[in-house]
């Protein structure tokens, strides 16, 4: 092998290039490697190319088309030695000849991540590699990780790496890429840190095996002790075995034997290679080998063991465990009996510790012993379930490939919304039923909630033809432009500023109210106080309003307060408003929320940020509606904060932009053309004339 | 479908195209005057054998020699419905009795001890080749690039004093065999034995090979896999094909008879170690999955959608268990997995059998908390580990509490 110890497979200075790095695992395992290791000089993706991959930490990653185009173009102190196939599995081949008459001398390692190559490709991949001088690690590897040097190949470690490996002095080696992870946690019970972690891969085909790793192991000073994790197949943990008694390994090694249950039965594991031949290759005839090589029984947790000589003679060599979860109680022993100083003192044991549990019925006839209550869950799990439950008001949906596919419409029979019948629909319900239902997900419980939407497109529809949005339509058809044109005109004038304050209404109400207990905000007696909501509202506003004052800075305005028309008296009302709130009267309901900004905007007159009772504008009822409709489904987190701050904004889109059509026919009709028009002696120059030299 | 084929499809489709030496067969379908004619031909003698996808015929009273045409009938009969070690026969057929001089053992398989294609050699035919000690085999390496040639082979069965006459016919015979195992994708191959006759003429006696199936070569339409009777279930068909439609994520499910826990374990390690955990404390596990290897949503739902329809009824118990994921998006398998859960209860009325969760990994806090969302919106008792619990304990709970929740459905 090149690598003379086992930092050769992997150590700081390494320039590591990627292929297929914009693939779908390559990409994201990259990022999380670069901030982990900034090890990363380069990749290649077919066809793609001439740019840089964006990483949050680290250097960014420049993305080439191939990989001769990789070698040409990287400045030599920056060609890979280290190089990991992340290509499709008919892809390897090409790649891994590709990478061989492109990498030269530099080339010393080679790490194959993809699964399911062909034993055929495998077996070429050896041939030509031995021949190149380049070490394999693979196929089907998950990487390696290096933590003295804080480097790591692969998805090692997942997206938290440093969790699991601590820096310390076992070497764990597996068949299983998942085992390396959850190896290394486990042994943090016991004391040891990592000193590499190495995923050997599980196809039939082991490219270095587990004989020549152990070779690297007893040459490297930082690792004092092996951990194994081992399957049916191969003929691996023999050679390993024969080269140990041979050469006296001196390192202890601890190992667990996995895959006996195949024994006799016609089951076959996730793994490949873990296809027994001969019976030096079942799990049994392994774990034989092994206890025989140790020249003592497994770890018995129930034994009490004598530190004394005849122990360290016994242990010197090492032990099988029969469980996973003897590996730290074993590490531990070992140390003891073998004077080896832990790497760190143990501060947790290993043990059920559930995060979790609601038993229901069942709990009252469970013995005591599996009536397990959930306990404290570890930092930084804690916390991050605590910011996430606190910010993440509603649901929070994995993200999925949506191109063909619709929650909220479908084709089936004839067409649906949220797979209510459009026929049934239209017979038995009306616009502002259906409307909730395609934005919301789900019927409104109220039959009020409807009639609210119908009403707030209604008020939607104009505030005369002054508004940029009107005058957006106005202006198409003054162009000659077709309706459509219009408006889409219409909707391009509303953003934010115009028209956007019912969504900044619904992210500012979410703020003042998801940390307090209201179910139902309808409900006369809904458990919220708006008045004194409003009034610690109004006193945090007037204190930050005066400390922006002061130090001469801009403040955040409070959304949906203040009309531009009905803003003269000492108490103002906008009079869509007064409608909206008379109709939720009359349904013998109250909206919490409009209830809390009319209480808003007496607290800002009272406590001095106002000069009179701002209007509670229409922006501010329809955030109240939709909120009203989404609060139950936002707390049982059915439906996304995100999605009703939209609804919001929706809700005033959907009427204008109907006004907009009846601006444009006015327009359209009557006009004479280009009517909109600015004349030039009308406009102000901003800018004297320049002349170009 | 099955990678794997016995002598029988050897015999109809792969001897004549590589021109390796086999006797003279007919299938179980022939008639009378067929038999007698073939019969006939061969000096009335043939051997009638079950077409079975497992070893050990002979011992299971799969094979027969026969010496007439109306016992060549009956044994054919007889044979088709066979049972050899809980596998049934799918047909049967009789070949020519041939008289060996020598038999011959010879295997070409990829081997792990030279990480390259070996081919296996022994005089000691037609037993199994574990119970030949070392002086009797011989096994070497063969280069995947430059292939098997003759002197290669001569070599090796002049080492164990193979008569000499018929070295060189059976040399070349068996780079036919090579020929046939490298452009065919096949894993391993085994022709044991080799029936050599008095005048040196080699015959293939019984066949079996393994593809892999990752090969492309497999694709290769000339080949027609026989299907076998097995004892699948119609679940296990269905999650073979799932498995085989995708190489995003592992959907790899292996039957184990048990009736009481449905484990959708990921990793083939932690599977493996989970499922062994399980028998042994009682947990009787329904099969063993893996499930890892980073599904994306609509693989992960696929696979618990059929997990899930097919075997949530019979359960005692749900468990969703692996180790500490390095790729795998907790959030992405939780929710599809959840979505599916939502489904079967839709589809199946409410879930009052106990969910035991499991894992660790990228994204786990989104994940536990969509799973926990869930399973609250559903009512379902459920407890839920992190990764600091050893997946071996949560084995073990799972176990424990699966049997508590049989032993209380049996006392109703």
């Amino acid at each position: 092998m090149n690598a003379k110890i086992l930092a050769g497979l992997l150590k700081k200075g390494d320039r590591v290039a990627v292929s297929n790095i914009t693939g779908r695992e390559a990409s994201k395992v990259s990022v999380i490697s670069q901030a982990y290791a900034n090890n990363i000089v380069g990749g290649w993706a077919l066809g793609k190319g001439k740019r840089s991959m964006d990483v949050p930490k680290g250097d960014g990653i420049p993305v080439f088309p191939t990989c001769a185009k990789l070698y040409q173009n990287l400045p030599k102190n920056k060609l890979p030695n280290k190089v990991i196939i992340y290509s499709p599995p008919t892809a390897v081949y090409g790649e891994v000849k590709e990478v061989l008459a492109h990498g030269g001398a530099e080339l010393k390692t080679l790490f194959v991540i993809t699964e399911h190559v062909s034993i055929e490709v495998t077996a070429k991949i050896h041939n030509l590699c031995k021949e190149a001088g380049v070490d394999v690690i693979g196929c089907n590897t998950l990487g390696v990780i290096n933590t003295h040097d804080h480097v790591r190949v692969g998805a090692v470690g997942g997206d938290m790496p440093e969790e699991s490996f601590v820096k310390g002095s076992a070497t764990i080696i597996s068949n299983s890429g998942n085992m390396v992870n959850t190896m290394a946690t486990y042994m943090l019970t016991g004391g040891m840190g990592t000193h590499m972690g190495i995923s050997t891969g599980k196809d039939m085909l082991i490219l270095t095996p587990m004989v020549e790793l152990l070779k690297l192991a007893a040459a490297s000073k930082e690792t004092r002790m092996i951990v194994l994790y081992v399957e049916p197949g191969g003929v691996y943990e023999k050679e390993a075995i024969d080269w140990m008694k041979k050469c006296k390994f001196k390192k202890p090694v601890i190992v667990y034997v996995a895959g006996q249950l195949t024994e006799g039965r016609d089951v076959s594991l996730g793994h490949a290679g873990a296809v027994v031949e001969g019976k030096d290759s079942s799990a049994s005839g392994k774990m034989a080998m092994f206890d025989k090589y140790f020249r003592t029984e497994a770890f018995d947790p129930e034994k009490k063991y004598r530190a004394d000589a005849a122990l360290a003679s016994k242990l010197r060599k090492g032990m099988r465990v029969t469980t996973l979860h003897h590996l730290p109680e074993a590490a531990k022993l070992i140390c003891r009996a073998l004077k080896m100083k832990p790497d760190f003192p143990v501060k947790k044991q290993l043990n059920l510790n559930p995060w979790f549990s609601n038993f229901r019925g069942l709990a009252k006839s469970m013995p005591s012993e599996l009536r397990i209550d959930h306990s404290e869950i570890p930092e930084p799990y804690a916390t991050q379930f605590a910011k996430y439950m606190k910010e993440s008001v509603g649901l929070m949906p994995a993200k999925r490939k949506m191109k063909n596919a619709s929650h909220a419409s479908s084709l089936v029979g004839e067409a649906r919304i949220y797979g209510y019948s459009i026929t049934q629909l239209m017979e038995k319900k009306s616009l502002g039923d259906a409307l909730i239902l395609y934005w919301t997900g789900d019927l409104p419980k109220y039959r009020f909630e409807s009639k609210l939407v119908e009403m707030s497109l209604l008020a939607a529809l104009t505030n005369g033809p002054g508004t940029i949005s009107a005058q957006g339509a106005k202006l198409s058809a003054s162009a000659g432009n077709s309706p459509h044109t219009a408006m889409i005109a219409t909707l391009a004038s509303i953003g934010d500023t115009h028209g956007g304050n019912g969504r900044q209404g619904v992210k500012f109400m979410l703020d003042v109210f998801k940390g307090t207990d209201l179910k139902d905000p309808y409900a006369k007696n809904c458990g919220v106080d708006p008045k004194s909501l409003a009034q610690e509202t109004a006193r945090n506003f007037k204190k930050m309003k005066d400390a922006s004052k002061e130090s001469g800075v801009d403040y955040k305005r409070i959304p949906c307060l203040g009309h531009p028309v009905f803003n003269r008296d000492p108490i103002n009302y906008d009079p869509r408003e007064r409608a909206i709130s008379k109709a939720i009267k009359d349904a013998g309901k109250r909206n919490v929320f409009l209830d809390f900004y009319h209480e808003l905007a007496k607290g800002l007159r009272d406590v001095g940020a106002a000069g009179k009772i701002w209007a509670v504008n229409m922006d501010a009822a329809l955030a109240a509606i939709w909120l009203g409709i989404c609060w139950e489904p936002l707390m049982e987190k059915r439906v996304t904060q995100k999605r009703v701050e939209e609804c919001a904004f929706l809700g005033f889109a959907l009427g204008r932009v109907a006004g907009g059509a009846g601006e444009f026919l006015d327009h359209q009709d009557f006009n004479t053309a280009m009517d909109m028009r600015t004349p030039a002696s009308d406009c102000v120059a901003l800018t004297r004339p320049r002349e170009l030299e | 479908m099955s990678s794997q084929i016995t002598e029988l499809t050897f015999l109809e489709q792969l001897a004549r195209r590589f021109d390796l030496p086999v006797p003279g067969h007919v299938n179980a379908m022939a008639t009378r005057s067929r038999l007698r004619n073939a019969m006939g031909r061969w000096g009335g003698k043939g051997v009638v054998k079950a077409d079975i996808m497992t070893g050990g015929r002979g011992k299971g009273g799969a094979v027969k020699i026969v010496k007439d045409v109306q016992e060549a009938m009956h044994q054919l009969k007889k044979l088709s419905s066979i049972e050899v070690k809980g596998k049934q026969a799918r047909t049967a057929y009789m070949t020519q009795f041939i008289e060996a001089k020598v038999q011959i053992y010879s295997a070409i398989t990829y081997d792990s001890k030279y990480l390259g294609p070996s081919l296996t050699l022994s005089l000691e035919g037609g037993v199994d080749i574990e119970s030949v000690g070392p002086e009797g085999k011989r096994t070497i390496p063969v280069d995947v690039f430059k292939g098997l040639d003759a002197y290669q082979v001569s070599e090796v069965l002049m080492e164990l004093d193979c008569p000499k006459d018929f070295v060189s016919l059976m040399s070349r015979t068996l780079v036919n065999f090579w020929d046939m195992f490298i452009t065919t994708g096949m894993r391993m191959c085994e022709i044991n034995p080799w029936h050599i006759t008095a005048d040196g003429k080699p015959y293939a006696c019984d066949f079996k090979a393994i593809f892999d199936e990752t090969n492309f070569k497999l694709k290769n339409p000339d080949i027609q896999f026989p299907e076998y009777p097995e004892n699948v279930t119609e679940f296990e068909e269905q999650m073979e094909e799932w498995n085989a439609a995708s190489h995003q994520g592992q959907a790899h499910v292996s039957g184990l008879g048990g009736d009481m826990i449905l484990p959708i374990l990921f990793g083939g390690g932690a599977s493996t170690i989970i499922t062994e955990t399980l028998e042994i404390a009682g947990g009787s596990p329904i099969f063993l999955s893996d499930f890892g290897g980073n599904p994306p949503y609509a693989r992960m739902y696929g696979t618990a959608k059929r997990c899930l329809d097919h075997n949530l009824d019979k359960a005692d118990l749900l468990l969703i268990l692996g180790g500490k994921a390095n790729n795998t998006m907790i959030d992405i398998t939780f929710q599809a997995i959840g979505d599916a859960l939502v489904d079967w209860v839709d589809e199946n009325g409410p879930l009052d059998k106990p969910v035991v969760i499991g894992r660790g990994g990228p994204r786990m806090v989104p994940g536990f908390i969509t799973m926990r969302e869930i399973l609250e919106t559903l009512r379902v008792p459920y407890v839920i580990f992190g990764h600091d619990s050893p997946l071996t304990l949560v084995a073990e709970y799972a176990a424990k509490l699966a049997k508590f929740v049989r032993e209380k459905k049996e006392a109703k």
